[in-house]
């Protein structure tokens, strides 16, 4: 009887399975099995993420995925965030603009992180990608309006255009008028970012009102409130709405108008916005209440008893973003009403004001975690902690995947024991076996690193500051973390014997960023020299690293692996060396 | 767990899967053949910490100059001190560069109504540049000193029943519903008056802090 093999597939069936394969892992272990699914996987595969720009060139890229339609890129390290890396670090998508310009004209979606845009990228895009759809830049800056009006001209079909977080020159609001008349296939629209005062508010609402699809719109802080119940009318099919400026000294029935627009968007799951919010308008929102999925209130100064009014209104919510003026009063109100909670943020209000003013304690993340059993994701800014409350937290919530605890005051210890949070942390790691990402505070010692590497198999991201005794803490995360990618420690008495020690561990990771700690000169040029997958690179803006013994610690480094060899846009502060060990610049 | 010791010169345990490499030992023979290395590399926590030095240009607070014999000079500093400095930035005394882990956008929230670029507001007539305006607001009584915005007001009104709010609370156990309480304010000359008198839109520009207190008459 004749067996009929997997090989002898004609290649469109083997194309056509492939194609319900989407996540980027099996992708890649497909591509794995042998030469011909390699062949055909790579002819069909349509989208890409690179987690590190750096890691792979852009010709590299195009050369093994000649058919993309939609391309992912991160350039900076996490630490950008937080002023950590100088300005002109890198991260620069015009390389990969101009490569892809001439390769891949199908092109539809462009995803950035974290990268710098220039208006001459923006305006290449533009003109080169025919049936551009997408387009996302989180945490990007570089670029102005100009550089958005390109896009709004140019893009026939733009679907999605989300600028959020990023940093936009604003030179007019009237980039929106770029959008003509003919364009009705946005879908989102988010440009919360800008700072524009005169955001062209006609174009605005005209563009609104022309696209049907149209369900997320997040409008910026120039949009005040008068103008929101005109966009809500004109598209009450919004899923997602970000509120302009939520102040206003209008007469009364602006309130009734408001009310009465929000209660026309049937479909309004999340919220976001609400600068400057007065509270006396907070009511126009309670019919939408029972609906809400995500609402984001971390910019909003509105104190208790109003953030308790509308968060007991939700009980279907399962994202919350708000500052610590929510108090553990209102977490408690939280854990009673909000059942189905999976995502938490408390954001502070007051992150340098030394004395807290708000009375938000470990104990309001302790009642959250008892009353909702199904949170993933936590960030949490707050004074003071222990570790009976992380225990607590940890038993409650085994389902984390991601924790984050920032205790504002570097090494702050159990308040109650005076011990460190070892335990605490450690119950954490323990408990919550499928904890992706953890962001560590308050006074630790090697013992936390020690649970860490012990239990915290699944973990991919870490991220510590102020923690630690020696370099055994870094040995038992590098040695014992099987699943870890990203790994960013600041201002940790970790030096060169763990680093050094682990040093293939770093080429399974995507990559490393120490600061103020105290890895030397000499370590980090060894490993450069041996290790010719990673990039090592030195961040010293006072002078070249090897003017000073190579005993001496390096203020900052980032090592990241990749197979296109250093980067050739590397600013005068970035040192990496050659194989003899030579400074390169 | 075993206890491991880490000692100078002795490779570390490697896992099985990754091909170990400890490059710990070419280092140290490495750096013996050029005759630099020094048991004083390796600083302890405190002395790292303690090591703290402004030569003010850069914003990071721990400052390696790099001479291995400056651990003796600060050998009595005390564990870490966060102390300013970075004399730029008026608004914001920012203690530790880039901590804690809050983006800078999200710190603008508070200064700059207007969005990043802070960019005067013309559109609403009455305010005249439209920062928030936060002023400390202490309860008699009450250990706790909160802050509001008083920009987020309308009126009297409105204010003392935010403020009523938020301290009921902290009402004492002595105290009853009869307890009566007066809301006074420290105006720009420092004088402490009682909230009411002038028009709404002068208070908010001259009010500095406020103070409930109780009713003894």
């Amino acid at each position: 009887m004749q067996k009929k093999m997997m090989y002898s597939f004609p290649d469109d069936v083997l194309e056509h399975v492939f194609s319900f394969i989407q996540s980027d892992k099996d992708r890649n272990a497909v591509s794995a099995v042998c030469k011909l699914w390699y062949e055909i996987e790579r002819w069909c595969r349509r989208k890409v993420f690179i987690g590190n720009c750096y890691a792979v060139s852009p010709r590299v890229v195009i050369k093994r995925f000649p058919e993309v339609r939609s391309i992912e890129l991160k350039g900076k390290p996490h630490f950008a965030d937080f002023n950590l890396v100088p300005d002109g670090w890198g991260g620069y998508v015009l390389p990969w603009i101009v490569e892809m310009a001439g390769a891949y004209p199908c092109l539809e979606e462009i995803r950035l992180k974290r990268m710098v845009v220039t208006d001459e990228s923006l305006e290449l895009i533009a003109k080169s990608f025919k049936n551009f759809k997408v387009l996302v830049l989180f945490s990007c800056e570089g670029f102005s309006t100009d550089g958005l009006a390109a896009i709004a001209a140019g893009c026939k079909n733009l679907r999605e255009l989300d600028l959020r977080e990023s940093e936009v020159d604003d030179l007019s609001g009237h980039w929106l008028t770029h959008f003509p008349e003919t364009c009705t296939s946005l879908v989102s629209l988010n440009i919360s970012c800008l700072g524009s005062d005169e955001v062209s508010f006609s174009a605005l609402e005209r563009l609104v009102g022309r696209c049907p699809n149209l369900k997320s719109l997040r409008l910026n802080r120039a949009v005040t409130l008068d103008k929101i119940a005109n966009i809500l009318r004109r598209a009450p099919q919004l899923v997602d709405f970000g509120t302009g400026n939520y102040a206003s000294e209008l007469p009364p029935d602006v309130l009734l108008n408001l009310a009465g627009a929000f209660s026309s968007c049937k479909e309004l799951k999340s919220l976001s916005g609400f600068w400057d919010v007065v509270p006396a308008y907070l009511p126009a929102l309670y019919s939408v209440c029972s609906r809400l999925t995500s609402l984001n209130l971390s910019y909003a100064t509105i104190q208790n008893p109003e953030i308790i009014k509308l968060v007991s209104r939700c009980p279907s919510l399962q994202r919350l973003l708000v500052l610590d003026y929510i108090e553990d009063s209102g977490l408690e109100a939280l854990a009673s009403s909000c059942k189905d909670l999976q995502e938490l943020r408390v954001f502070p209000s007051d992150p340098f004001g030394g004395e807290p003013h708000v009375s938000l304690t470990e104990q309001g993340l302790v009642t959250v975690s008892l009353g909702c059993p199904k949170l993933q994701s936590i960030l949490y800014f707050c004074h003071r902690m222990t570790n009976a409350a992380l225990v607590t937290i940890a038993q409650s919530c085994p389902n984390l995947t991601r924790f984050r605890l920032c205790i504002i005051e570097p090494k702050t210890a159990d308040y109650l024991t005076l011990e460190p949070l070892d335990v605490g942390f450690g119950a954490i790691v323990e408990h919550c076996k499928d904890l992706r990402r953890l962001s560590l505070s308050g006074l630790l010692t090697d013992r936390v690193f020690e649970y860490i590497g012990t239990y915290a198999k699944k973990l991919e991201m870490l991220s510590v500051a102020f923690a630690g005794d020696s370099d055994l803490g870094l040995h038992h995360v590098l040695f014992g973390c099987e699943s870890l990618r990203k790994l960013e420690i600041r201002d940790c008495p970790f030096g060169d014997k763990a680093l050094l020690a682990n040093a293939a561990k770093l080429e399974t990771m995507r990559s490393l960023w120490m600061s103020s700690c105290t890895v030397s000169f000499g370590a980090c040029k060894l490993l450069g020299q041996k290790m010719p997958r990673l990039n090592v690179e030195v961040i010293d803006e006072t002078e070249p690293p090897d003017s000073r013994p190579e005993s001496c610690p390096v203020e900052k480094f980032y090592i990241y692996r990749s197979v296109s060899g250093p980067r050739f846009d590397k600013p005068p502060f970035v040192w990496t060396m050659d194989e003899e060990g030579k400074i390169m610049h | 767990m075993p206890n491991m010791e880490l000692q100078l010169g002795l490779a570390l345990p490697t896992p099985n899967m990754i091909k170990g490499f400890d490059l710990n030992n070419h280092r140290l023979d490495h750096l013996k053949q050029r005759g630099c290395f020094s048991n004083k590399s390796k600083r302890s926590f405190e002395q790292a910490f303690g090591n703290f030095k402004q030569d003010g240009k850069t914003k990071t607070l721990l400052l390696w100059s790099g001479q291995p014999n400056e651990e003796e000079d600060h050998k009595d500093q005390k564990k870490t001190t966060f102390s300013t400095i970075d004399d730029n930035d008026d608004e914001e005394v920012e203690q530790v560069v880039g901590w804690p882990p809050i983006k800078t956008w999200r710190k603008k929230i508070f200064n700059q109504p207007n969005g990043v670029g802070g960019i005067e507001n013309n559109r609403v007539a009455d305010k005249e540049n439209g920062r928030s305006i936060y002023v400390k607001v202490k309860m008699e009584g009450v250990a706790i000193t909160r802050k509001v915005d008083i920009r987020l007001y309308l009126s009297y009104q409105t204010l003392s029943n935010s403020l009523i709010t938020m301290f009921s609370k902290d009402k004492k156990c002595g105290d009853d519903d009869s307890t009566r309480y007066i809301l006074t304010y420290q105006d720009k000359e420092g004088d402490w008056l009682i909230a009411g008198d002038i028009p709404w839109q002068s208070f908010m520009r001259c009010v500095q802090r406020l103070k409930i207190i109780r009713n003894r008459d």
